[in-house]
């Protein structure tokens, strides 16, 4: 009876990885269809926690200005996208061991990155700024929240700018809303993200614009930019061919009313 | 977790199955596991070290900016095992009391703990209830673990109290001790020698677990090493790093214990 029982364990372990198995070459024949159509896919990582650039909506479909704007870019380029929802502290490292072909998430190009992966041409300006409670007194540049805590997701330029600034604590988060919710019960007393961001959080939404207020102008210039894996060179090309051509329909124009204004 | 059973007959050998989420401890009477702790932790000491002299850049720079993060470490895991045989040891009294309330609301406790992800436990502990009550995140961590982990020694404890023959009670009851004074002086610190493998058991695995706490941007081993690959994009070399670190953390834990074990005299037949 045992000898059974055991033999019945291992088909029924076979049949899996036989199932399974199967599964896998059903997903590669579908891969290959659209190859051979002619219509080349790239698998582009995003961080959808990003509103107004790149978030998960009812729905759940990734969507967002970076969304709306690469996906405008892959048609005049003669492409396909398709968005993976990825989180933000090992985005680049999936880029580099080839897990997705590129990645849109607001990534300002900044001289550390461009040593370690490339960018498409810039295609959307922005900036850092800083948020603080509305109850906040005489607070006017990053400089004057001198031992206080200030928060920003990790890895990102605000993060950078923080440090930057001796005398703040600087508290970093898995993704920004979680940096305004703990601004929102009082843990922290700021928080430093991208001019989109804030505006989104501090100006849009519900439950944050009576309690949150931005602070002054951003106090940094930056340029997003698509990241590829270092020497990508021909998929470059291609989506620097159809930022052109994006830019010169002004198509980038109505998706910045359609997000950002 | 960990069953601990004991035939109520002693003459018979009593069983001890221990499967749980930490290392195993080594015991001397292991000659396999006692010769793989030495490996791994000597292994793991010699592979850091050749890391860090070898390629000084990102190794040195890592182990550089971690400490701060290994303290945090410690301090999560050491606070929340405290609380958590604290809350064990009545949760485990209160599931083997006959007082139909008391037991209801140890019982429900652990179910209820015992039914959810830590990592749930934490969020809820720290962004659900933090409008409510507004703790820092140090605090939510260590209450969230030691919550959570209660629950897992109260089941220790309550196996341990059991394991217990019944003549023991009966005895310290007909010298004249009231049934606390034959819990505290006769039978816990007998019980104490069967849960003390299973305690440390947890005490490896709540560490491991405490880098569940890095979501609440707590500053613990795990999330200086995601803040330090985050910026220098060397994933490959962090992530090695951490690994080994907490492996040389949670070997010379399990070291300890075996020691502590031997010392108190616990055969392992």
């Amino acid at each position: 009876m045992k000898k059974f029982k055991i033999l019945g364990i291992i088909l029924l372990a076979l049949f899996v990885v036989m199932v399974a198995s199967s599964c896998d070459k059903q997903k590669d024949q579908k891969k290959e269809a659209t190859a051979e159509q002619g219509v080349r896919t790239i698998i582009v990582a995003t961080d959808a926690t990003w509103p107004p650039m790149e978030m998960v909506n009812k729905n759940k479909e990734i969507v967002g200005f970076d969304i709306d704007y690469l996906t405008a870019v892959a048609k005049e380029a003669g492409i396909k996208v398709e968005f993976k929802n990825t989180a933000w502290d090992g985005i680049f490292g999936g880029l580099s061991i080839d897990k997705y072909d590129a990645v849109i998430s607001s990534v300002t190009i900044t001289k550390k990155r461009q040593k370690n992966f490339d960018f498409s041409e810039p295609y959307i300006k922005a900036g850092q700024v800083l948020i603080v409670p509305t109850d906040m007194k005489n607070i006017f540049s990053l400089a004057d929240m001198k031992g206080k805590k200030i928060g920003a997701q990790m890895g990102t330029t605000g993060a950078l700018e923080i440090k930057e600034v001796p005398g703040i604590k600087l508290k970093s988060y898995d993704e920004i809303g979680l940096a305004f919710e703990d601004m929102a019960v009082g843990r922290i007393q700021g928080v430093v993200c991208d001019t989109p961001v804030a505006a989104d959080y501090a100006l849009q939404k519900e439950e944050y614009k009576s309690k949150f207020k931005i602070v002054g102008k951003p106090f940094t210039d930056e340029v997003y930019g698509i990241v590829f894996k270092k020497g990508n060179k021909e998929l470059i090309d291609i989506i620097n061919k159809g930022i052109a051509a994006v830019k010169e329909k002004d198509i980038d124009k109505k998706l910045e009313d359609k997000w950002l204004r | 977790m960990v069953e601990i059973k004991k035939q109520a007959d002693d003459t018979t050998k009593h069983v001890t199955i221990d499967v749980g989420d930490g290392v195993a401890i080594p015991s001397k009477k292991d000659r396999g596991l006692f010769t793989a702790w030495r490996v791994a932790f000597f292994g793991a000491i010699a592979i850091i070290a050749g890391l860090v002299i070898s390629s000084p850049d990102p190794y040195w720079d890592i182990l550089k900016f971690v400490p701060d993060g290994i303290l945090v470490t410690f301090q999560v895991t050491v606070e929340s095992i405290l609380l958590a045989l604290l809350i064990g040891l009545f949760t485990g009294l209160g599931r083997i009391s006959k007082n139909p309330l008391i037991n209801g609301i140890a019982s429900l406790y652990v179910e209820v703990i015992r039914g959810i992800p830590l990592l749930v436990q934490l969020f809820y502990l720290y962004f659900a209830l933090g409008r409510i009550v507004n703790m820092p995140p140090m605090t939510s961590a260590i209450l969230a673990m030691s919550i959570c982990y209660g629950a897992y020694m109260g089941e220790i404890f309550r196996a341990g109290i059991q394991s217990i023959p019944d003549g023991q009670m009966e005895a310290a009851r007909s010298l004249g001790m009231s049934s606390s004074q034959a819990m505290f002086h006769v039978i816990l610190p007998q019980a104490f020698k069967t849960i003390l493998p299973p305690v440390g058991n947890e005490f490896v695995a709540l560490l491991k677990d405490s880098s569940l706490v890095s979501i609440l941007a707590v500053s613990d081993l795990l999330r200086r090493g995601r803040e330090f690959a985050a910026e220098s994009f060397d994933y490959f070399e962090t992530y090695t790093m951490v690994a080994l670190i907490y492996l040389l953390i949670t070997l010379f834990l399990s070291k300890l214990i075996s020691i502590m074990e031997d010392r108190i005299g616990i055969e392992n037949e």
